[in-house]
């Protein structure tokens, strides 16, 4: 085997080759001289001290040495040539070329490969960079080594017709545990959960992180049906264990699956081994090609670099609350797909996340540090420290025992309960201790699903195969890619459907790199942000579902809404499976029961705006409920903040108008007289601040929005953002900021209340001033009564609206603010006379109306809309039929009196009273 | 190869220890600090006797009583081109790992007779030339050295078993 050598970068180019020192057939050693050049330079002669110098041009005669061991081959130059860059120079027949190196020796000639010499460029260690073996990463193989192997490997596969399965432990095929209540369990026959866990294996480790888990025993559950699925599969494939446990831990838990090595034999990697404790890579193993292996993991985040060869399991949860013992390395899981773990999940995260905000900006460039560092030794200490005192907490708080007493609490409860019912001696006499409820339910069958996969994988691989390889009996060019495969297998699975997401992820997280949305990609659905008419399923978490989508969906009949449970069974059973078991009706409270459904079916904009019709006439926002198939309830309380899923920015942008909203005090309510006693100068610092750290905002949100009574307006925003061009939306919201941080610095200006409100309203209605007008108007004519003319309808529901508008003054108070949409408008109009607060308040407010108008799409719908009522239809079709809707002359006329009239009546009451207080403002509006 | 060496090691010892048993104590703390371990090129296998234990010092500053002790010790040096017998630990498609005493050593695929091949599906997998010698965990070898490497504390070795007499060792 020749080697290429090449002169180096390290000469004084341009170079002239004088003599060769060697000729072909030579032997030549490292160091050797091998030729000799020249070279010309500049030197600086003459007497330095005097200053007499010049420059004189010198010839100088180098020897070029070996960089390799070997014999000459031939050599690329000849004596004489002149060489101006760096180039091939001699072919060597080296006598070895250090394929395989153990500890920087080199396994095939025993030399030591750390040797560094002035002659070769790069370190002969940088010859084998690749590490393949399971147990050891000190044992490195050159790229050409590393495909000779791999293809052994592939060509003894070929031949008996298998594949490779990469088989993570944890939560895959068994779970451990180190509680000692499973011990104890174990040993007492009359326990409930002794059924469960007798088959439970254990051992204990001798090389655990610290004292703790070294005395500690793993308690290791096989998942149901284990060894049988190992044996059929090993006839299919051959299979590796990869974990991220340690490699004693890795190598007891395949000592209880495999006793007899013969599945696993003695291909166990564990994160000793990996060199990264954060995610797992295929390229370990198999550093050429993954064309011919599968992955069964639980988890996909540890697997960045190989997802399309991974079949993703159902995470297996024997023992409650658990989760992975072997995880404290791994970020915190974000896929799981069970309402229980999730709304457990998600309460976390809200405890957390007053604590977040404030460290976020730090957090996030460590965590992407620590990912980086993953060999850092002080680094794996502390996660190894992090552990022990994980595996100290489950040791001391015993979570299984917890959570049995639990049961055994609710159990006896509900005894007593029948006890008292039935009042008969009997039941007490006939309800023995045994029939206690066990916490462990041994009833996962994800192994059927998996194993069904796995040989669906194996034979379309095969048929792949034979129809490419010809007569050859081992033919790589033939060797389809089993990731392929998979996508295409997977694509299939939910063709066609088109998926809406409510509240299964947390808030902020975009749905299309989310690990549940990339997995419902994967099985060729298309996700969808918001739900519109082409969505055919909403997917809610029954634990905290989002409102408007609810809403939205329940307006749509085709759409079927479904638990996330539907969504995990069909990832794990690879197929769309029947929805009726998971089917959720949703449901208002006091409403009967088939809404009324979208009468225009044509809007594209997928708004789930909620409007009149779906309140209550408590005047409140009426409970919804979702109604499984199997009986299962869930309320979503009325004040309840939507758990919406990250929509991109437009969550964060919704929030931002709420929480800035400066005339809610923190308490909710709103008054005219504390507005008095504001100190505007202050506020408007904090505006100044707000604005100038815009970054911030969606960190802030969630904080003070607890009416949720402004999902309408949000919507309707969205609604017009959707409509725009992605642009206006960002024009819009700044400017919309301006004018907000403007007003209070007007209004400070001004003496008087009065005069305060009297400046407010100009910057209000900046560039849309015709619906601002309106809007107040509106409220106005309302507050003097019901003697606002007939709108085409509206006034039906004017008993409604007043009733509605009970709720706390900053509820209508945003919702006058907002004044997008129809609803939004109508209810001021109509709500009006109840109101007696919200005009001051909304006067000292910008505006952040804008874009809305001049997005909305235009419609001649206007005669429809008003028969339609306010509960259907979209909020931005509608904006502009509102307008049109009345004559404004004749209004404006009629509203201008009304004004006049209360403007004298609150100046003569010095604004004591809110109401006329609000009045005035809105006539401020008005006139400005 | 084994040598009987004369060595020579500064011990310290605590000041709670101070008394009339001292050079005991020196000895058991050599003994415990030194048996054992990898010095430099040679690993220390057992420690005969000390013969000349020197009068303590007091270094200054800690209060630590320094001792210079003479002592005797077994010692491995395994050389370049010595024939050693091993254990093998873990195979792989590239060559075997064996455990001479307290020496690692690897032997590739390149240093084995070109008859025997890796069988990766056998249970356990072996390197065997499917007759009479068979290679996998456990397995008595016999291998020459062909490269040595040292750390400070540490010691690593190249084998090879292409040779006569060289490899699996019957019974």
């Amino acid at each position: 085997m020749t080697k290429t050598v090449r002169l180096g970068s390290r000469l004084r180019y341009p170079i002239t080759v004088v003599k060769l020192l060697k000729s072909p057939g030579d032997r030549i050693k490292k160091t050797e001289p091998l030729l000799e050049y020249s070279f010309k330079w500049m030197r600086e002669v003459g007497d330095k001290i005097r200053g007499d110098t010049w420059l004189e041009e010198q010839t100088t005669l180098v020897t070029w040495d070996s960089p390799v061991d070997g014999e000459v081959a031939r050599w690329l130059l000849r004596e004489g040539e002149r060489v101006t860059s760096d180039r091939p120079v001699i072919e060597v027949r080296e006598d070895c070329s250090h394929d395989i190196q153990f500890q920087g020796l080199c396994a095939m000639c025993g030399q030591d490969m750390t040797r560094v010499t002035w002659a070769a460029e790069t370190r002969d260690t940088a010859r084998a960079p690749i590490s393949m073996v399971h147990d050891h990463t000190n044992l490195t193989v050159s790229a050409t080594q590393a495909q000779r192997t791999e293809q052994e490997l592939q060509r003894r596969l070929l031949r008996s017709r298998k594949l490779s399965l990469v088989v993570d432990l944890d939560q895959t095929i068994i779970q451990a545990c180190i509680d000692p209540t499973v011990g104890e369990w174990q040993r007492d026959p009359t326990n409930p959960n002794h059924d469960a866990v007798k088959d439970v294996q254990s051992f204990q480790l001798d090389d655990g992180p610290g004292d703790l888990a070294r005395r500690c025993t793993y308690y290791i559950k096989m998942r149901p049906g284990l060894p049988g699925f190992l044996k059929r599969i090993s006839a299919m494939y051959e299979m590796h264990v990869y974990t991220m446990g340690t490699r004693a831990y890795a190598q007891h838990v395949a000592r209880v699956v495999d006793p007899d090595k013969k599945l696993f034999g003695t291909r166990v990697i564990s994160r000793d081994e990996n060199g990264n404790i954060f995610a797992k890579s295929l390229q370990r193993l198999f550093p050429v090609s993954t064309h011919m292996v599968a992955i069964i993991d639980d988890r996909s985040d540890v697997w960045p670099r190989n997802r399309p060869n991974l079949l993703k399991v159902s995470p297996y949860e024997f023992f409650k609350g658990i989760g992975d013992i072997n995880s404290s390395f791994l970020p915190k899981r974000q896929d799981l797909l069970s309402s229980a773990a999730n709304g457990a999940a998600a309460k976390q995260e809200e405890e957390k996340k007053k604590k977040k905000i404030s460290v976020a900006a730090a957090v996030a460039p460590t965590a992407e540090a620590l990912a980086a560092a993953g060999d850092d030794p002080a680094l794996t200490k502390k996660q190894e420290e992090e552990q022990e005192r994980q595996f100290e907490k489950q040791i001391h708080d015993r979570p299984l025992q917890a959570l049995q007493e639990q049961l055994d609490r609710e159990d006896e409860e509900a005894e007593k309960a029948t006890i008292l019912s039935d009042d008969s001696s009997e039941s007490r006499s006939s309800s023995p201790p045994s029939q206690r409820h066990r916490v462990l339910q041994d009833d996962d069958e994800e192994l059927v699903f998996l194993e069904q996969h796995l040989a669906t994988l194996h034979r379309e691989f095969y048929a792949q195969y034979d129809a490419a390889r010809g007569s050859a009996e081992v033919n790589f060019d033939a060797i389809p890619d089993a990731g392929e495969i998979l996508d295409d297998l997977k694509s299939t699975v939910l063709a066609g459907k088109k998926i809406v997401l409510s509240g299964v992820l947390p808030r902020g997280i975009d749905i299309y790199t989310s690990e549940i949305g990339l997995q419902i990609l994967s099985f060729g659905a298309r996700l969808l942000p918001k739900v519109s008419r082409h969505t055919t399923h909403l997917v809610v978490n029954a634990a905290q579902p989002g409102r408007e989508k609810l809403l939205a969906a329940r307006r749509r009949p085709h759409i079927k809404i479904v638990s996330q449970e539907w969504l995990a069974a069909c990832f794990s059973r690879w197929e769309a499976v029947d929805e009726g078991p998971y089917l959720f009706t949703a449901r208002l409270v006091g409403e009967e029961e088939n809404p009324q459904p979208v009468v225009s079916d044509d809007d594209d904009d997928g708004g789930g705006d909620e409007n009149e019709a779906t309140r209550s006439p408590s005047g409140k926002r009426p409970v919804l409920k979702l109604i499984g198939a199997n009986g299962q309830v869930a309320e979503l309380p009325a004040d309840e903040e939507d758990p919406s899923e990250g929509e991109g920015e437009d969550d964060d942008d919704d929030d931002d108008d709420d929480d800035i909203d400066p005339g809610v005090l923190p308490d909710g309510s709103f008054s005219i007289e504390s507005l008095k006693n504001l100190n505007w100068e202050s506020v408007d610092q904090e505006l100044a601040e707000f604005l100038a750290d815009v970054s911030s905002d969606s960190e802030e949100d969630d904080g003070d929005d607890d009416d949720g009574d402004d999902d309408d307006d949000d919507e309707d925003e969205d609604d017009a953002r959707d409509a725009g061009d992605g642009e206006e939306p960002s024009e819009s919201e700044t400017a919309r900021r301006r004018s907000r941080s403007k007003t209070p610095s007007l209004a400070a200006a001004a003496q008087a209340p009065l005069k305060r409100k009297r400046n407010g309203g100009p910057s209000r209605g900046e560039g849309d001033d015709d619906n601002t007008d309106e809007s107040d108007r509106d409220d106005v004519a309302a507050a003097d009564g019901k003697d606002a003319p007939d709108r085409g309808g509206n006034n039906e529901d004017d008993d409604d609206e007043d009733d509605r508008a009970e709720g706390t003054p900053a509820k209508r108070l945003r919702r006058t603010t907002s004044q997008r949409g129809p609803s939004s408008l109508r209810s001021q109009y109509l709500a009006g006379a109840e109101e007696p607060d919200k005009g001051g308040g909304t006067n000292g407010l910008p505006t952040p109306g804008g874009s809305d108008q001049t997005e909305g799409q235009p419609s001649g719908k206007d005669e429809e809309m008003a028969d339609e009522q306010e509960d259907v239809g979209d909020a931005a079709e509608e904006d502009e039929d509102e307008d049109e809707e009345f004559d404004l002359a004749e209004l404006e006329a009629e509203f201008e009196a009304e004004l006049d009239k209360d403007f004298a009546a609150a100046s003569a009451a010095a604004a004591g009273e809110e109401g006329k207080a609000r009045v005035v403002g809105e006539e401020v509006a008005e006139k400005g | 190869m084994f040598f009987l060496h004369n060595l020579e090691r500064r011990v310290t010892l605590h000041p709670s220890y101070f008394g009339r048993n001292m050079h005991e104590l020196v000895t058991t703390k050599l003994v415990k600090d030194v048996e054992g371990t990898c010095a430099g090129d040679y690993y220390i296998i057992a420690i005969m006797d000390t013969f000349d234990v020197s009068e303590g010092r007091i270094l200054p500053g800690s209060g630590l009583a320094e001792f210079t002790v003479g002592y005797r010790a077994v010692v491995w040096r395994p050389f370049k081109g010595e024939v050693i017998d091993a254990i093998t630990q873990t195979v792989n498609p590239h060559g075997f790992f064996a455990q001479a005493g307290p020496l690692r050593l690897f032997v590739s695929s390149h240093l084995m007779p070109d008859e025997i091949q890796y069988d990766a599906s056998a249970t356990p997998a072996q390197f065997t030339n499917n007759a009479d010698i068979v290679i996998e965990q456990g397995t008595h070898v016999r291998v020459k050295i062909i490269g040595l490497r040292t750390e400070v504390g540490e010691m690593w070795a190249i084998g090879s078993i292409n040779g006569d007499f060289l490899g699996c060792l019957q019974g």
